[in-house]
């Protein structure tokens, strides 16, 4: 069994950053149709879904389907040292190392063993009522303004309106945003959740380049934020578990 | 103290977060043990209040409490209620070497001993009814659940894990095991820098994990042969057959049936022994307790360790402020496997 798969450095980086964000260890999937993986935070509270397409790569060729343990930390620092537009080659013969081409270096790296990792999250089957389609910038706005004022965020559907808000001991923010501030919203049902902002802040970041950002919602649920990525030939989504209000 | 079985089960050593928003049933008295042995000044005695009451158990009950609570950890406090009748030896025994610690530890610091001083001080420690109760009181202004136990706190501790009210038993001790809880986290309260005794040397200590359905596939046997073994070595019920230690018993338990058949065999003599063995197969356990996170008391905890137990106001404060943001995130944040 052997891989070769060559890809845009600054592609590259975002992928291993969006997961990296809640994981520290990967199994990654490598298959005919390109390669996914899904981890969730030791915690399991929140849990990042990720694939991008064979085609998202510049040249990708395998021989036989295989998985992978992935080391982000020291990916992401071998990455440090690319710039966007430097192409990262990566090979593996028998999934025990990997070799890493990237500015010039050549990295030998040794993987880790996959039954070592952390077992693969069941992915919680949700229906959620409220869909909503923004801009990645928009969210990492408003959680950057929550984040100045409290420790969650309030999310709320009210026909076609979404409101974004925070509250704090003493302070609060709001942002309404009206069906023309969306791409799309359509809610069968009128939602209300909240959410942690130390997950959502890093969740943010990732998805802040992205122009369509598409969120479900419900009331005291796990919302869903899925985004394209690798020139919309991989996709991430993200699901984070609600902060259930007491009393 | 307990079954000595650290010679054949493994642990693996975990992070805190493998616990985030699980909940852990810590065996009580265990707990304030290792606060009053291990929390002392330098020449052994406990921390105390101006009035000459020992403090040690307060602070470390509120302040590592405090410490899991932030890491999203759900502690639940499980007292020992009532010893059983065969637990008296080993209890008339424990209170006959804490006399003779605290005899040789008054000696040591007369002949200006230090090091053995607080090793005898640390062996001297004792837990009073009036300190027990103060804790109790402590937890519940504090929002921490305290379970009080039939009996044995370990046993009531592993069912309520076997019924899947809590995730895990944390204690320093092995019964819970016999108990039959599935998992036993250890050092819990006591991880991080830690002075050896004896030595001027500092070690790390770790969290860690035994399972209890790893190890006795691992060994190849069942619980009850577990308990057959730590009866040969000793338990708290009976002193144990002489020269066998865990590596050995195991090696007994494997060759023959069962205890009885080793007992006749060997010509052992186990006083009581069905009676201990269903001690732990069976013991009195309750389903009679509620798991209520969250009902802080500022002001009382002010009261009782500001204005009773001369406990630091700032720090106190400081720490009731984490407590609260802590107890919320735990009373608040769910987890994807509830959906």
């Amino acid at each position: 069994m052997s891989f070769e798969g060559k890809i845009k450095a600054g592609d590259f980086k975002k992928v291993i950053d969006s997961v990296s964000r809640l994981v520290d260890e990967i199994k990654l999937q490598i298959t005919e149709d390109g390669v996914q993986t899904k981890a969730s935070d030791p915690a399991n509270v929140a849990m990042v879904i990720l694939s991008i397409n064979k085609e998202g790569f510049d040249s990708f060729s395998l021989d036989e389907e295989m998985e992978i343990g992935l080391d982000l930390d020291k990916l992401e620092d071998i990455l440090g040292v690319a710039s966007s537009s430097d192409f990262v080659e990566l090979s593996t013969e028998d999934g025990s190392t990997l070799d890493v081409e990237v500015g010039g270096f050549e990295y030998n790296l040794s993987l880790l063993d996959p039954s070592t990792i952390q077992e693969q999250p069941e992915i919680p089957n949700l229906d959620l009522p409220s869909k909503i389609i923004m801009e990645g910038k928009t969210l990492k706005k408003a959680v950057k303004a929550a984040e100045k004022v409290s420790d969650y965020l309030i999310l709320v559907t009210q026909g076609k309106k979404l409101t974004i808000k925070a509250e704090g001991d003493s302070d609060s923010v709001k942002l309404d945003l009206e069906e023309e501030d969306l791409i799309e919203i359509e809610s069968e049902k009128d939602s209300r959740s909240l959410f942690s902002l130390d997950y959502l802040s890093d969740m943010s970041k990732s998805l802040s380049s992205a122009d369509r950002v598409e969120m479900e919602l419900g009331s005291d649920y796990p919302i869903k934020l899925k985004f394209p990525i690798v020139n919309e030939e991989g996709k991430v989504e993200y699901m984070l578990a609600p902060r259930i209000e007491s009393e | 103290m307990g079954v000595e079985l650290s010679g054949i089960l493994d642990k693996k050593e975990i992070q805190f977060n493998l616990l985030y928003d699980k909940e852990i049933a810590i065996d009580a008295y265990n707990s304030l043990y290792q606060f009053l042995s291990i929390i002392r000044q330098p020449n052994g005695k406990p921390l105390q209040d101006s009035d000459g009451n020992t403090t040690s158990h307060l602070s470390g009950l509120f302040y590592r409490t405090i410490n899991l609570i932030e890491k999203g950890i759900k502690p639940i406090y499980v007292f020992d209620g009532e010893p059983p009748s065969l637990k008296k030896e080993t209890i008339k025994e424990r209170r006959k070497n804490r006399e003779e610690s605290r005899k040789e530890w008054k000696k040591a610091i007369k002949e200006g001993k230090k090091e053995k001083a607080f090793k005898k001080a640390t062996m001297s420690s004792k837990l009073t009814k009036e300190m027990v109760e103060e804790s109790k009181d402590l937890l519940d202004h504090m929002g921490v659940p305290v379970v009080n136990a039939p009996s044995e706190g370990e046993a009531q501790a592993a069912h309520m894990v076997k019924k899947g009210d809590a995730w895990s038993v944390g204690s320093q001790d092995f019964d819970s095991l016999l108990f039959g809880s599935p998992y036993l986290i250890k050092n819990l309260t006591i991880t991080g820098k830690r002075k050896l005794p004896n030595k001027d040397e500092y070690i790390k200590i770790n969290l860690e994990e035994i399972s209890l359905k790893e190890n006795l596939e691992r060994l190849g046997i069942s619980r009850e042969d577990l308990i057959d073994i730590a009866i040969l070595i000793g338990t708290d019920y009976n002193e144990g057959i002489k020269g066998i230690g865990p590596k050995k018993a195991l090696n007994i338990i494997k060759k023959h049936e069962d205890i009885f058949s080793v007992v006749e065999n060997e010509e052992y003599e186990i006083e009581g022994l069905k009676e201990i063995r269903e001690l732990f197969l069976s013991p009195k356990v309750t389903d009679e307790y509620k798991l209520k996170w969250g009902e802080l008391n500022k002001s009382k905890i002010k009261q009782f360790l500001c204005n009773r137990r001369d406990f630091s106001e700032d720090r106190v404060k400081k720490a009731s402020d984490r407590l609260d943001s802590g107890l919320d995130e735990i009373k608040s944040q769910s987890t994807l496997d509830s959906f």
